[in-house]
């Protein structure tokens, strides 16, 4: 019987939801109904702990009075880099409701399940927060005060410290803190006394900051997602922006609806794949083939960009020759499966559609090679002329909603803020802007290591755990402070697993501790603390989006529980620690930053006063011009800002009557010289069809004049809009300003302190202002480098994984030798490669994670929400139908995948064309289950996720990128077999 | 006069759910409840499409034709909505309707629940406007405070519309125009009978 | 998955008869009239902060609406 509609008889046939679905159920298996079928067990408890309908504000709101004042704050979305502005409606202190922000010209108001759940934030009823500090005690969290646990944690960092120096400590900051805490942390610390350590961007994105950076000047994504709206081609190689960066297909399928060819290649099908023009399955781990590959048939038809190769690129035709002989369409073909017909039509579109963008994220980049693909990227791009021009370029996606701001002036281990190498200029630098004595400042550190790069997150269990004549500092790691990061990121679980048993000290500052503390409890019965952390909702302070635009929060809240804002915890331990003083900037009757009244009253350093020491310091990559007034400003009047150029064609702010007239939103970086001459940021970078003081620029002086007597200026005529020399020049320094005629330029206080200087050390930013007021750039004017020589394949050159399973190309493509020291650390190989050359019969199957769209990184702060757990209740193995049926597997059922490592993780099986026959995937997000047992136990009370599942980094496996020990978790070797 | 309706775009989706969680954050719905959830045909293929359902507020709803205890009433701007405490959660609705929309949420676990739930389009129901009452049965009420459902408002890539019917169907127009393709709207004709958004325009508003 | 399934069936059903020629069979309900509470008009509140609209104006608020609507449409913004 059927049931239909009572009104007319000309009713339509009823048009169930299965009708249009009917047809495919039987070949395919969406992944929501088959997480919904598995997940029903954990949905009821779930639910149980939950307030019925519509509750929970008035819990919330309990004691409060029912119509308290309600204020709107702007702030900026915490989860991925594209920036999604928010207004949280606040009432009585409590968060109520958040509204979309349509002038916002980088989100217009949209939201992924992330960003329109991050409310829950606030909530604090059945919050899986980290509610109070505490400490693991025979085997048990117990709840301590904040002053107990400051003064063991500093009496036994102070006692290390005595017994090993200060390299004995290793801290990994966060690309979760906003700008102002990543930078007071990297100065921390120096402070402290060491260069160990490093944030996020070591594991997402290092391979690209060094390669790119190598190759043209910054090492950052060169336009913006908005960009994509004036380009006519999209090569996604390495990004599944559907998942990882949803808001951003907002302009990609906008461009798309107006003509702009889209492309996606990845050994998956992802759901940004299902919206492309063309798909192209490549076999994971052969991206610089099948890059090369494209190239092949550039040159071979002559599509190569000749005139702007002559003008403004170094060594293309070096590449030439390489990628003529080595990347044949056979050869190619046999790396990565892809055929030459195939090759050849995505090298036409590209070819056929300029200008276009290559976009990457970790898919490129998290491989042994990571450093040689991103360039071959920029090659590609160089060879068509795409590069530095609006609708052109290499869109690189970054992660974190700050990981770009951290890597920018943030905790790394070889750089201060502004990517200032740690060599002694870099710190005689830093201690001027700091206002701290240089002479204590390296009286702070262990002989010699202050200019040696420190040790990297990758490896800091192999720190632990490596013999100490191997290491290239005096002690092993032995206390380990996570600060805002997951251990479930990092590869090598069972490694880290045997590091923390031999840690004397690790504290975990975070909203959400809980995956390393579960890890710590189950290794161990003491030597853990665990602070609470506020999120970035309960303080205010600038972030860097993905696009080198620059966004204020406002503090929505107060910091909820017993937590504290990360400038409280850092300043209450540098008291603790000897150095609360420098912290803050604060001798001979100066203070840089002032203390400000935090939660209860406590003081905490100022998040506008920490901003303006950045602003006076960072001139490398212009992090000077954005002034708390300026970022301000433009998050008050977002509307003024075209969404296709990000400008201001006008507008003043009505509160402060600053007009906007020519700003891009958020100043984007490089926003040279002071707030006050008014730089308006760069939304593209090396972009000559504008003024420098419009935002234009070229490819920076960073590699000398000349190689081997080959110019490497940019060629007569080639320069930004404007500039007074029209041809190529060096990076300025007081010498060259004299020598152009231009000293006279600079007023008398300028001159004072420009003498002796360069553009990145003079701190009145006089030569920077009269640079560009001559239309020229204070970086020089050079070309791109298709040939980077300073790094081990100058010509990026194809080399199989570690754990490949072709033997026969290991032969014919093999990977590094071994390296004796690499930040610090004996660095494998080729011992690895070839020990495991026939690793491929016992682990027949291709392993290779990603991201899923309900979570984020290591994913406990996201699966602590209800409203995104309910989403996803299990992790899974992705396997192709073939594979399965061959195993014996079916759908839904539980398997386990294990890994050459030994590990094995039980995870479901999802049966699905999505992969290849020969490749497995599993989602990274997941943590709280080892090898098959849920370590619910090890939780600390009520700070367990809704949501615990197998983490793949418990058996991905070692590699590390030649250059900078990015961690290869895209491709290794597995089995699977029903469970 | 306005006639309220939702589209989603299948070109656009992206299975992202900021629908479904702007609507959990927005109305607070329980674990378990889905007045709103993304559809995905074809996953993992080429031809992979996903479609985001809720109540589609229907012209002529089958829901409110079999109700027996007559709890469901159109609004003035055709928003479907019931009454709570008329309701006895027989689930009629349930087999009535085309998209699965109404929901019933475990009897016992919540108390007064057991009462069928579903999407109001943000338009709350039969209890006094903004008030704690109405949004704890109902939700909140974004169309008496002059705003659009969340879902829609928050969709990541636009895919997601709703508003006035002829408004959605002057947006949805112009995309198909500048993509020359996809003006089949899933679920359209079935919610709210023939006509299409695309082929059929109406005169756009002058605004 | 198992709601899919129910309908699908159903669907088959329905079809199956078709074919036989048969004309539908099928229960025609007759819609009754609502039995609650009377529910407001958006229209009879108060506008409230960045809202523009009359109390009791049903015009004004449709205007306001649809004002609003367009906020749904990035070629508006991208194009302002």
């Amino acid at each position: 019987m059927l049931l239909t509609r009572k009104a007319g008889s000309q009713a339509a046939p009823q048009r169930r939801l299965s009708r249009g679905l009917a047809g495919s159920m039987a070949k395919t298996i969406d992944r929501r109904a088959f997480l919904k079928r598995s997940g029903l067990t954990l949905g009821a408890g779930a639910v149980a702990a939950q307030l019925p309908f519509n509750m929970i504000e008035r819990a919330e709101a309990a004691n409060e009075k029912p119509a308290g004042k309600v204020e709107i704050k702007r702030t900026v979305c915490t989860h991925c880099s594209v920036g999604c502005a928010i207004d949280a409606v606040v009432q009585n202190g409590v968060w109520v409701r958040q509204e979309p922000v349509f002038d916002s010209p980088l989100n217009l108001g949209a939201h992924c399940a992330k960003g329109a759940s991050i409310r829950e934030h606030g909530i604090t009823h059945d919050s899986h927060r980290l509610k109070e500090p505490m400490k693991l005690e025979g085997g048990k969290w117990k709840t301590i005060s904040w002053d107990q646990a400051y003064s063991e944690i500093s009496d036994k960092l102070l006692k290390i410290k005595k017994e090993s120096g200060p390299d004995a400590l290793f801290v990994v900051g966060s690309s979760k803190h906003n700008n102002e805490q990543s930078y007071l942390l990297c100065k921390w610390v120096r402070l402290w006394g060491t260069n160990n350590t490093d944030h996020q961007a070591r594991i997402c994105h290092s391979t690209t900051v060094a390669g790119i950076a190598n190759t043209w000047g910054y090492g950052a994504m060169t336009n913006s997602y908005n960009d994509e709206q004036n380009s006519k081609c999209l090569l996604f190689f390495g990004s599944n922006a559907a998942e990882a960066h949803p808001v951003s297909m907002l302009h990609t399928l906008h461009a798309k609806e107006n003509g702009c060819k889209v492309i996606v290649a990845d050994p998956r099908f992802t759901r940004t794949a299902a919206k492309a023009d063309k798909y192209v399955r490549a076999r994971s781990g052969t991206d610089v083939a099948f890059l090369f590959g494209l190239l092949y048939h550039i040159f071979n038809n002559g599509w190569e960009d000749k005139e702007y190769i002559k003008a403004r690129v170094y060594g293309m035709d070096k590449v030439r020759e390489e990628v003529m002989a080595k990347y044949t369409p056979d050869k190619v073909q046999d790396v990565t499966g892809v055929p030459e017909q195939e090759m050849l039509e995505v090298a036409k579109t590209l070819a056929e559609n300029r200008p276009g963008f290559i976009i990457w994220a970790m898919g490129q980049t998290q491989h042994t090679n990571g450093n040689a693909v991103v360039r071959a990227s920029a090659v590609l791009m160089l060879a068509l002329g795409n590069v530095g021009r609006p609708g052109g370029g290499t869109n690189i996606y970054r992660g974190h909603d700050n990981v770009q701001g951290a890597t920018d002036i943030g905790p790394n281990p070889d750089s201060l803020p502004g990517y200032y190498g740690v060599a002694p200029g870099s710190f005689a630098h830093w201690a001027r802007v700091w206002n701290v004595d240089l002479k204590w400042l390296q009286s702070q550190f262990a002989p010699g290591q202050m200019t040696k790069p420190g040790i990297t997150v990758s490896r800091w269990i192999d720190a632990v755990l490596e013999k100490n004549e191997n290491i290239d500092q005096d002690p092993n790691i032995r206390a380990v402070v996570y600060w805002g990061h997951a251990p479930n990121s990092q590869s090598r679980g069972l490694e880290m697993l045997e590091a923390m048993k031999k840690l004397d000290l690790m504290v975990v500052i975070d909203p959400y501790p809980s995956a390393s503390a579960a890890m710590f409890a189950m290794a161990r019965k003491d030597g853990a603390y665990l602070l609470p952390a506020a999120t970035q909702l309960e303080t205010s302070g600038s972030v860097t989006a993905s696009n080198r635009s620059l966004q204020w929060r406002e503090q929505v809240i107060e910091p909820v529980f017993n937590s504290r804002t990360d400038q409280m915890i850092m300043y209450q331990l540098a008291q603790k620690l000897g150095f609360a003083d420098q912290l803050v900037g604060k001798k001979d009757g100066k203070q840089n930053i002032k203390l400000v009244k935090g939660k209860g009253g406590m003081e905490e350093p100022d998040i506008e006063d920490t901003l303006r020491e950045i602003n006076r310091g960072t001139w490398t990559i212009g992090y000077t011009g954005q002034s708390p007034e300026r970022l301000q400003a433009h998050m008050r009047n977002m509307h003024v800002f075209d969404v296709k150029t990000l400008r201001a064609k006008g507008g003043k702010d009505a509160k402060t009557g600053y007009d906007l007239t020519g700003d891009y939103f958020g100043l984007p970086w490089p926003c040279y010289g002071t707030a006050a001459i008014k730089h308006p940021g760069s939304p593209n970078l090396y972009d000559t069809t504008k003024h420098v003081m419009d935002g234009g620029g070229n490819f920076r002086a960073n590699f000398g004049v000349d190689k081997d007597g080959v110019n490497l200026l940019a060629e007569d005529g080639s320069h930004s809009k404007g500039a007074e020399i029209t041809t190529g020049y060096p990076e300025f320094d007081h010498v060259l300003v004299k020598k152009l005629g231009w000293w006279d330029d600079l007023t008398e206080d300028e001159k004072k302190e420009a003498e002796g200087k360069n553009w990145k050390t003079d701190l009145s930013g006089g030569i920077q202002r009269v640079v560009m007021k001559h239309g020229c750039h204070p970086f020089g004017n050079a070309k791109a480098r298709a040939v980077v020589w300073n790094f081990p394949d100058g010509v990026p050159l194809h080399r199989e994984p570690l754990y490949s399973p072709r033997p026969d190309l290991i032969d014919k493509w093999p990977t590094h030798d071994d390296v004796k020291n690499l930040w610090r650390l004996p660095t494998l190989f080729k011992t690895v490669q070839q020990k495991n050359r026939d690793a491929g019969k016992q682990f027949p199957l291709i392993l290779t994670s990603g991201r899923l769209v309900e979570y984020e990184g290591g994913g406990e702060e996201t699966r602590s929400n209800p409203w995104l757990a309910e989403l996803q209740q299990d992790n899974f193995v992705e396997i192709n139908p073939k594979a399965a049926a061959d195993r014996g597997i079916r759908d839904g059922e539980y398997v386990w995948v294990s890994t050459p490592t030994g590990a094995k993780l039980k995870v479901k099986a999802q049966v699905t064309e999505r992969v290849g026959a020969d490749t497995c995937f599993i989602p990274f997000h997941f943590s709280g289950w080892w090898q098959g047992q849920d370590m619910l136990p090890f939780y600390p009370d009520g700070a367990a996720p809704i949501v615990r599942g197998e983490a793949v980094n418990t058996a991905t496996t070692y590699g590390y990128d030649r250059v900078t020990l990015m961690q290869e978790t895209k491709t290794t070797l597995c089995q699977v077999a029903k469970a | 006069m306005a006639r309220m309706k939702f589209l989603c775009d299948a070109e656009r989706c992206i299975e992202c759910n900021g629908c479904v969680t702007a609507c959990k954050s927005e109305h607070e719905v329980p674990w378990g409840v889905n007045r709103r959830r993304v559809v995905t045909i074809n996953d993992g293929v080429p031809g992979e499409k996903s479609i985001s359902v809720a109540c589609m507020h229907c012209s002529d709803a089958p829901c409110m034709a079999v109700c027996p205890v007559d709890c469901f009433y159109r609004t003035d701007d055709g928003v479907v909505l019931h009454d709570k405490d008329l309701c006895i959660g027989c689930g009629y609705c349930f087999y009535a309707c085309p998209f699965g929309a109404p929901q019933f949420p475990q009897a016992g676990a919540f108390g007064l629940r057991g009462k069928m739930d579903k999407c109001t389009f943000c338009n709350g129901g039969p209890e006094k406007d903004r008030s704690a009452e109405e949004f704890q049965k109902y939700g909140r009420n974004r169309l008496a405070e002059g705003k659009l459902p969340a879902c829609a408002e928050m969709c990541s890539t636009k895919a997601l519309l709703g508003g006035d019917g002829d408004v959605i169907a002057d947006i949805y127009r112009e995309r198909v125009f500048k993509r020359g393709k996809g003006s089949e709207v899933w679920g359209w004709g079935t919610a709210y009978g023939p006509g299409k958004p695309a082929a059929a325009p109406s005169p756009a508003p002058k605004s | 998955m198992r709601r899919l399934v129910v309908c699908a069936a159903g669907l088959a059903l329905a079809v199956g008869l078709v074919a036989c020629g048969e004309s539908e069979q099928v229960v025609v309900y007759k819609q009754g009239k609502y039995s609650g509470k009377p529910d407001g008009k958006p229209w009879d509140n108060e506008p409230l902060a960045g809202a523009k609209w009359t109390k009791g104006d049903k015009v004004s608020w449709e205007a306001e609406i649809k004002q609003r609507n367009q906020s749904q449409n990035e070629y508006k913004r991208i194009d302002q």
